[in-house]
């Protein structure tokens, strides 16, 4: 693969945010982007934006894409996916050769959506799913099986709690970084048994942007810039009947492609650290097992605190990772800062689907 | 350079004004046809890409994830993309990435929309994609903002409501004969002006009808192409592109965006003058203004002399030199707005191939053009597909395809099989910023405001913090405004947001008035009062009326209407003001909420599990080709994407040999509040069996249960959605 990442921006990252529009906050985050990678707005090519219809309560939310990135009558359109989703996107339109320079873009006004667990709920079938609880039910229900397929115990998943919001007091752009201990976790307010309220991420706002680019774009106008190696992404059956709950098919097949890319044979040797999707404890567990990296290696996994720290951002939350990650390899994460040349990012839309995604990330450009 | 891309084959459910099938099945039943179609099976597909337009008329959040299995994605790469109403021609173009990089060798493409379950009628779901604080207020629709366009483009082009009516009657006139077609009709022009009137100029029969129903299409890159005995018909263009969401701000009359789009297509195809490399055009027409004002960007040609000379001598018709809609387009096949799309798509693939039938032009084809437009008047998609001269596909099924041949089954009412009902309660309120907030302190006051975007020098209306055509430089300097201003175009609307008629004799006068004192695009959409609707003109010049001060509250509804002006002088000074303190109680917020219900068709597996529930019984269906049986019962496997019966390949299955698979005990309803008492959800599932049922556990004080407790099904009193699936532990 030849597509690299020349620069990104982020705006927001906090529980609520009064003071600006989401035209504003994402305005804000473009800019900072476009600085980042050395670019002006008219050697940008297009834009691809994630983004869902019912977060923004537009019910068709790509209209109110284009103008807060200056991308007005350029090739733009909507994923209705992750952040990481958008990026796939993106890049396969560069690896077309006909576009060299994209922007990719997402954000959450999370805290003006006032019926959160409604608006989750109404991705449910109408026909066999959408019960009249929360619908949290799915992820509890997701944890059971994990705990009773894979022999993981219930104070693991209580631990990458524990872990990632104590991490996250280190990362000064994640709002929720807390000191717990397993008990605080077990114990704290059930909401779908065996979940409790900590192990579900809290919500954030936030509006992330990346530039994307060919290798050629990168080295003539980015000053630090790093290189996706692979990236692949999966989606396990929408039929939540007929699902494995204890596994996320879609998280396998994304690192089976995107490893592949990459040259990559071992994971949990040839990669420095992972960024994975948290946003329920026992799903970060469940990703990694999915990428084929056991927990007896201890690998390092979300430095800056993951969503459990740094907040669900919708959409966006895989952005915010891919933020972090790329900060890792600049050496620009300050007091989260690990070794880093090779990372993995990885996406999960949340419930109730299994749809993941899965990105290798370079410091330089390595041959296959 | 990129891999070149072939379509090698097509499936379409009927269209349909309502269907029995769930939102999946519609999806599943294109695609077995799709793959039936390029002699495929679904392991031979590397990715699949859907397009879907808004999750307001299906009524599902993320429906693209709903749709994952139904689509064949499941364990697969599997991505949907979304440009509103653009969205079916955005599909080929997302396929085309996915094997032009050199991804993939194939993709499948799948488009489907289900509007029937939108109540009181989908065309509500178009109030919420107005801004919401300078729009929305307005009850505005997508009626609307198509006659202000239509009325526009009649003004500026010369086209009179006969010539449009003629326009209707043509392509509906071309659907006879497309298989797939929902309101294919003979009719006149004088059918199309005596329908209702429902916002002037927009009469019932200038619209196309709201649909259900999938396409798909498959995609393969050209070693795979050459392989099959099919003659290839190769993308050769691709272009999109999206203008700014500030509609008001710019001439309806003509959609660069759409122009640009396909200068990009023509550019990658090597197309110099299009009207004459080009030898059909199959442009988006939602409504039948929309085909020629579509058609004058697709030919490049901003004066209109061109597409005008073609309309009046003829030549947009099937046997004229420039065929447009040849597939009877969205007005005669029907309107599900992505499938529609694609389903220009296939007309390309049909006519290049020789496979369109009775449809079938006058040849050689070499070329031929689908576009699709959507959101706010704003985006254009743009696909050139081209044939190399093979020979013409000489017997294929679509060539003799009827209507009856396709799947999909209509259906008159929700109501006459299993149907669930849901309201939900989707609520906001929206943070307005600082450009806003100080925009909405203005009406406040009594003045409207702007933002002076020094580096193009436009006063922008309504005020924003930065410029979105000038680099985003930042923009500082905010002004009140004069409240006068000239009606650019305007409708006259006899029905509300939600497609219900205004009592006899009403009117509402929707206008886009250019402001005085400022740059002319610059404008705002409202109301017209204190004038006969008869008297309404372009050009006319108008005047805010405001509500009395005490009534105001920051709300674009403060200005009640602009009213005729007359010789009157008005004052045009603009004064530089102070915009709003960044403090908690400065920085408004907007409540808003979703304003829609949903009535779905339990589908035709759905139908099956209930009316077995109904009775207290379970049945599964047979998948022949895993020789297993799956829960709950379906109308295809996903794993195959075979079509099932759930009726002739049902299995029955002893209700009460459950056993728990998994569960978990639930403390919270839908909203996030606690429940009185807490619910336990369980997954059963049933030796012998793949796939499982989830519903309540009913437990009784001092019960127990584990995973693996046997299980026995309740019959329920009354059968009305999942909440009624429960089951209680057994002694077995």
């Amino acid at each position: 693969m030849g597509v690299a990442l020349l620069g990104m921006g982020i705006c927001g990252f906090t529980p609520t945010s009064t003071g600006l529009s989401y035209r504003e906050m994402i305005a804000k985050a473009a800019k900072m982007a476009y600085r980042d990678a050395g670019v002006t707005i008219d050697q940008i090519d297009g834009a691809v934006s994630a983004e869902e219809d019912f977060p923004s309560g537009y019910s068709i939310a790509d209209e109110y894409v284009p103008d807060q990135l200056g991308m007005v009558r350029k090739p733009v359109y909507t994923i209705p996916g992750d952040f990481m989703h958008a990026v796939a996107s993106a890049a396969m339109q560069i690896e077309t050769g006909r576009f060299d320079i994209l922007v990719v873009e997402s954000y959450s006004k999370a805290s003006n959506v006032l019926t959160k667990d409604e608006m989750v709920r109404f991705a449910f079938d109408p026909v066999f799913n959408r019960f009249g609880l929360s619908p949290h039910w799915l992820a509890g229900l997701e944890l059971n099986s994990f705990l009773s397929e894979t022999g993981y115990a219930i104070e693991e998943v209580a631990e990458v709690v524990v872990k990632n919001r104590g991490a996250a007091l280190a990362n000064s752009n994640a709002p929720y970084g807390d000191n717990f201990s397993v008990d605080d976790v077990l114990d704290s307010r059930p909401v779908s048994l065996p979940l409790t309220e900590l192990m579900c991420a809290h919500y954030a706002d936030g509006a992330v942007i990346a530039v994307l680019g060919t290798d050629e774009a990168a080295y003539r106008y980015s000053k630090k810039p790093a290189f996706i190696s692979g990236i692949g992404w999966g989606s396990g059956t929408s039929i939540l009947e007929r699902r494995d709950h204890s596994f996320s098919i879609g998280t396998a097949l994304a690192a089976e492609r995107a490893c592949k890319e990459s040259g990559i044979n071992n994971p949990g040797e040839e990669i420095d650290a992972f960024f994975v999707s948290d946003t329920y404890a026992h799903r970060q567990l469940m990703h990694m097992e999915a990428i084929g990296v056991n927990g007896n290696r201890n690998p390092v996994v979300n430095p800056d605190g993951g969503a459990l720290g740094g907040g669900d951002m919708f959409e966006a939350t895989g952005g915010a990772r891919l933020y972090e990650a790329f900060t890792q390899l600049r050496g620009e994460a300050g007091r989260c800062q690990i070794d880093a040349e090779r990372l993995l990012v990885h996406a999960w839309r949340g419930i109730p689907t299994d749809s993941c995604v899965v990105a290798i990330l370079d410091k330089d450009r390595r041959a296959l | 350079m990129s891999n070149r891309v072939a379509v090698i084959g097509v499936g379409m459910t009927k269209f349909m004004r309502r269907a029995q099938e769930a939102p999946g099945e519609l999806a599943a039943q294109a695609v077995r046809m799709a793959l039936e179609d390029a002699g495929l099976d679904i392991d031979d597909i590397d990715a699949v890409t859907l397009g879907t337009a808004p999750d307001a008329f299906d009524g599902i959040h993320m429906k693209g994830e709903h749709l994952i299995a139904g689509a064949g994605g499941s364990n697969k790469p599997y991505m949907r993309h979304f440009i509103g109403g653009a969205t079916g021609v955005m599909s080929p173009i997302h396929g085309w990435m996915h094997v032009a990089s050199g991804k993939y060798n194939s993709c499948l493409v799948v488009a489907e929309e289900k509007m029937s379950p939108c109540t009181p009628h989908p065309a509500g779901a178009f109030l919420t994609i107005f801004d919401r604080v300078t729009e929305q207020p307005l009850e505005l629709t997508l009626i609307h903002i198509f006659a202000l366009e239509m009325a526009r483009f009649m003004h500026v082009y010369g086209y009179s409501e006969r010539d449009l009516a003629e326009v209707s009657a043509m392509i509906k006139r071309n659907a006879l004969h497309h298989p797939a077609s929902q309101v294919a009709v003979d009719l006149s022009a004088d059918d199309v002006l005596n329908s209702p009137l429902l916002s002037w100029p927009v009469k019932r029969l200038d619209i196309s009808p709201t649909s259900d129903a999938a396409v798909a299409i498959i995609m393969v890159n050209e070693r795979i192409a050459r392989t099959l005995k099919k003659a290839p018909v190769f993308i050769e263009g691709v272009g999109f592109r999206l203008e700014t969401a500030y509609w008001c701000t710019r001439d309806l009359c003509y959609p660069d965006y759409v122009a640009m789009a396909a200068r990009d297509a023509y550019k990658m195809a090597g197309i110099v003058d299009p009207a004459t490399d080009i030898d059909f055009f199959e442009p988006y027409d939602p409504f039948d203004y929309k085909a020629l004002h579509h058609l004058n960007a697709l030919l490049l040609d901003k004066t209109g002399r061109t597409v005008r000379n073609l309309f009046e001598s003829g030549n947009l018709t099937c046997e004229g030199s420039h065929p447009m809609c040849p597939s009877g387009g969205a007005l005669g096949v029907g309107n599900p707005i992505a499938a529609t799309g694609l389903m220009k798509i296939a007309e390309l693939y049909f006519q290049l191939s020789g496979q369109a039938g009775k449809r079938q032009l006058q040849g050689p084809l070499r070329r031929g053009v689908a576009q699709a437009w959507g959101d706010l008047m704003q985006a254009g998609t743009v696909v050139v597909m081209g044939a190399e001269g093979a020979s013409p596909v000489t017997s294929s099924r679509w060539n003799d395809m009827k209507r009856e041949d396709l799947p999909g089954t209509p259906i008159k009412s929700v109501d006459d099989g299993p149907n669930i009902s849901d309201a939900p309660d989707l609520r906001y309120a929206w943070d307005n910023g600082f450009a806003i907030s100080t925009y909405l302190d203005g009406l406040k006051k009594g003045k409207i405001r702007g933002s002076l975007d020094s580096r193009t020098n436009r006063m922008m209306v309504p005020a924003r913090p930065f410029s979105e055509i000038a680099d985003l430089a930042p923009v500082t300097n905010y002004y009140n405004l004069p409240d006068s201003g000239v009606v650019k175009t305007f409708t006259i609307s006899h029905v509300n947001w939600d497609s219900s008629p205004l009592p006899d004799g009403e009117v509402n006068i929707f206008a886009v008035i250019a402001l005085d004192g400022i740059n002319e695009d610059m404008g705002l959409v409202h109301k017209l009062g204190e004038v006969d609707h008869q008297n309404v003109k372009i050009g006319m010049r108008v005047k805010a009326v405001w509500k009395p001060e005490s009534k105001r509250t920051g709300d674009i509804l403060d200005i009640k209407y602009f009213a005729p002006l007359g010789r009157k002088k008005t004052n045009l000074e603009m004064t530089q003001i102070k915009p709003v303190e960044v403090d908690v109680l400065a920085m408004s917020q907007k409540q808003g909420k979703i304003p829609l219900s949903y009535r779905y068709t339990a589908g035709v597996g759905g139908s099956k599990f209930y009316t077995d529930l109904a009775k207290g019984e379970i049945n599964g269906t047979f998948v022949a080709e895993r020789d297993e049986v799956i829960i709950p019962p379906a109308m295809f496997d996903e794993e195959s994407l075979s079509i099932l019966d759930p009726e002739k390949d049902a299995r029955a299955i002893n209700p009460g040999s459950g056993f728990i698979r998994s569960f978990t005990v639930v403390y919270e309803d839908r909203m996030g509040h606690l429940l009185d008492k807490e619910q336990v959800v369980v997954q059963v599932e049933f030796p012998g069996v793949t796939g499982s049922i989830f519903g309540m556990l009913e437990v009784k004080d001092g019960e127990r249960f584990y995973e693996g407790s046997p299980v026995t099904l309740v019959k329920p009193k009354k059968v009305s959605g999942p909440d009624m699936v429960a089951f209680k532990l057994s002694s077995r």
